[in-house]
């Protein structure tokens, strides 16, 4: 069996320049965030009235996102097949990394971080906001001990001290099939909490109307499976692009064609289902009806139905064009566009009105800059600055470290599927830049 | 138990803002933010009525009021059940307020409140006497901060700052649970509403509008609660003789 595990590879310049300029980015978004630290959230775009900005869009994003993977993963095991095996582990370290992303994107939206140890001191367990700051850490550690179940056997044949003594057996092997088994049973509620709940965070707010549905869990149940298995689709293309990870042609089609079904049910189903009963009420004639429901008013919203709606459920359904690996990349690229303007819909949906209007409105907090400043509003304007959106991105970079660095020091591409034969390594591309690992068999997902 | 609550008799108001001015004075809030705002139910702009002026034609429908609005410290109040770190929390008298040494500053409590009435820090405060007005402490940079009823004066036995600072006696401040207490009183004789009434909410602020109350019964500083002599209560009904604090009538 371990003749079967290739030893970890060390990064080319590629990989080098690559992780590189990944720190250098989050250091970056280290210094930024230093800078809004010394002089408080007045360097963001948000105030009184949209109070909400860039980081909690991109942490509902990010939650979604590391929805993929672990369902990818855990599904199949939970019935019994090795279908998307070659893919599993990647899949769960795609979304660890995803979470990480999100969990540490609230750290830069609180006004006195410091204080955030209050989840542990004095919480209010009627919080919506502690009950996802439970299952986040949870789901974190969870992926995170997934990832090493998954890869240790592995680790172990590679001699690699990550095994933490872990040995290499057939019978060692054997177990853990059955105790990924187990954690799949566990991984998929716990994916559907994550994400009902990082929901509820908006959808019990009764104060914000539109956000006040009972349909936003399953939206964001929707959403997730969206854009986590559209990420996982292009991190798996990308690394057969630039490690030795080599991805079967009929995995993309096939998983392409589940990514459709699951933007119909979003785009299609989900927001129809959601927005019919308002235009029907609000409305008497048949095409005001229809124009109701179907038409927005938003750029969000255009982004986020057509570009990613309509355009990647187009690409995916034509059945010549699913088998094409750039058509499924460019959906999911789409698809994921999609959802994060969903996301930034969602909170300007909840921000734009007010639902006490009357002038001068509220105070900003942000405008006052002598007599005659103008510091009312009546209605939520809302523009990113350069310093969020570089602590953002910095934050993303170290996403993306997580995610190279997962891949360089763990064989995260199995090298063999156990009952199946080893099949010789392919040897060939010694070009391969960064730390992917040979995948020796092309067969496990069949 | 206590239970405070505030009566505003819209009918009384007229929008000077010395509450407005009153509060952020006392409570030190910084340039740029209000904990009080006076909002006009009306026109477009601030002190502009909505419908028509009687002339060439217009059906003389003019009409604008006066709505104060501040932290409406709500029994079941949204704020209080978001804030993951108990940090904004209901006193035993119903007053919603806040540990600002708790408060991590999230906003969630922004995004839950219905009215708009929490501001939070995002600059350093600022005030233009440099070392504060009033009698509370500044708070810090990146908390978030409201109406308090202005609980550090109620320790003294005082009503709250914009109470006594409103020239046409339109703010009455008290306990609803003393079914005698003028809120409780004008709660029960005059039309009064609550903001947004439909959210189940239920804030401890009322709003009188229709037929305008006597107002706020007594002149001085202090709460109805702390008068020595049984408070002359003005009643509404001329004729009927005032209500000497005893039972209910």
């Amino acid at each position: 069996m371990s003749n079967a595990v290739a030893p970890p590879n060390k990064f080319g310049t590629r990989g080098k320049a690559w992780v590189a300029a990944l720190s250098g980015l989050v250091l970056v978004g280290l210094v930024a965030w230093a800078y809004q630290l010394s002089q408080g959230l007045i360097v963001t775009g948000m105030d009184n009235v949209f109070s909400w900005g860039l980081y909690i869009m991109l942490f509902v994003f990010f939650v979604g996102l590391s929805a993929g993977g672990l369902i990818i993963s855990s599904v199949p095991k939970f019935f019994h097949s090795d279908r998307y095996d070659s893919i599993a582990a990647l899949g769960v370290l795609v979304s660890f990394a995803c979470i990480v992303v999100a969990g540490l994107l609230i750290l830069p939206d609180l006004g006195r971080p410091t204080r955030v140890v209050g989840f542990f001191l004095s919480p209010d367990f009627r919080s919506p906001m502690v009950w996802d700051f439970a299952i986040v850490v949870l789901y974190g550690l969870f992926c995170a001990v997934y990832f090493w179940l998954l890869t240790r056997r592995d680790l172990a044949a590679r001699g690699s001290r990550l095994a933490f003594g872990v040995q290499d057996t057939e019978a060692g092997r054997q177990r853990d099939r059955k105790l990924s088994f187990w954690a799949a049973a566990i991984a998929i509620p716990l994916a559907v909490a994550l994400h009902s709940v990082t929901g509820w965070i908006f959808a019990l707010q009764i104060g914000r109307g539109s956000w006040f549905s009972p349909l936003v869990a399953p939206m964001f149940i929707m959403k997730a499976l969206v854009s986590g298995l559209a990420l996982m689709l292009v991190t798996a293309i990308l690394a057969d692009r630039f490690t030795r990870f080599k991805l079967s042609t009929e995995l993309v089609s096939e998983l392409g064609k589940v990514l459709g079904v699951f933007v119909a049910v979003h785009i299609v189903y989900l927001v129809g289902a959601e927005r019919l009963p308002h235009a029907w009420a609000a409305n008497f004639d048949f095409w005001t009806i229809t124009s109701g429901f179907l038409v927005g008013d938003t750029v969000s919203f255009w982004l986020w139905t057509v570009v990613g709606g309509v355009i990647p459920l187009a690409l995916l359904i034509v059945p010549s064009l699913r088998t094409r690996v750039w058509a499924v990349f460019t959906a999911s690229v789409f698809a994921i566009i999609g959802i994060l303007f969903e996301g930034v819909n969602l909170i300007f949906t909840g921000y734009t009105e007010l639902n006490i209007g009357a002038a001068p409105g509220v105070t900003t907090g942000t405008e006052y800059s002598g007599i005659g400043s103008n510091i009312w509003s009546t209605v939520g304007v809302y523009t990113p600055t350069v310093i969020e959106l570089l602590v953002s991105l910095g934050l993303v970079a170290f996403g993306a470290l997580i995610l190279t660095l997962g891949l360089r020091y763990f064989p995260a591409f199995p090298g063999s599927a156990l009952g199946e034969e080893a099949r010789p390594q392919s040897t060939g591309d010694t070009t391969a830049a960064d730390g992917g690992e040979v995948r020796t068999d092309g067969g496990t997902d069949e | 138990m206590t239970n405070y609550g505030m009566v505003i008799d819209q009918e009384r108001c007229i929008g000077c803002h010395s509450c407005a001015v009153a509060c952020k004075d006392e409570n030190n809030v910084s340039m740029g933010q209000a904990w009080n705002r006076i909002l006009t139910t009306g026109g477009e702009n601030i002190d502009t009525p909505a419908g028509e002026y009687p002339v060439d034609g217009g059906d003389g429908t003019l009409s604008m009021q006066y709505q104060p609005t501040a932290c409406q410290h709500c029994e079941n109040a949204p704020c209080v059940k978001v804030c993951p770190v108990n940090a904004t929390y209901t006193r035993e008298d119903g007053i919603v307020e806040i540990d600002y040494d708790k408060c991590m500053g999230c906003r969630y409590c922004m995004a839950a409140c219905p009215y708009n009435a929490r501001v939070f820090n995002y600059d350093k405060p600022e005030t233009t006497a440099p070392k504060g007005t009033g009698n509370v402490e500044q708070r810090e940079r990146g908390v978030v901060e409201k109406c308090t009823f202005c609980s550090h004066r109620l320790d003294e036995g005082l009503d709250p700052a914009c109470t006594i600072a409103c020239p046409s006696s339109a703010r009455i401040f008290g306990d609803l649970d003393d079914p005698d207490s003028a809120v409780s009183r004008y709660v029960k004789q005059y039309e009064t509403t609550q903001l947004l009434e439909d959210l189940e909410t239920d804030p401890n602020t009322y709003y009188i509008r229709g037929e305008m109350s006597p107002g706020r019964n007594h002149l001085g500083n202090e709460m109805e609660s702390e008068l020595d002599e049984p408070p002359k209560r003005r009643n509404a009904e001329p004729g009927v003789p005032a209500t000497d604090g005893g039972e209910e009538q």
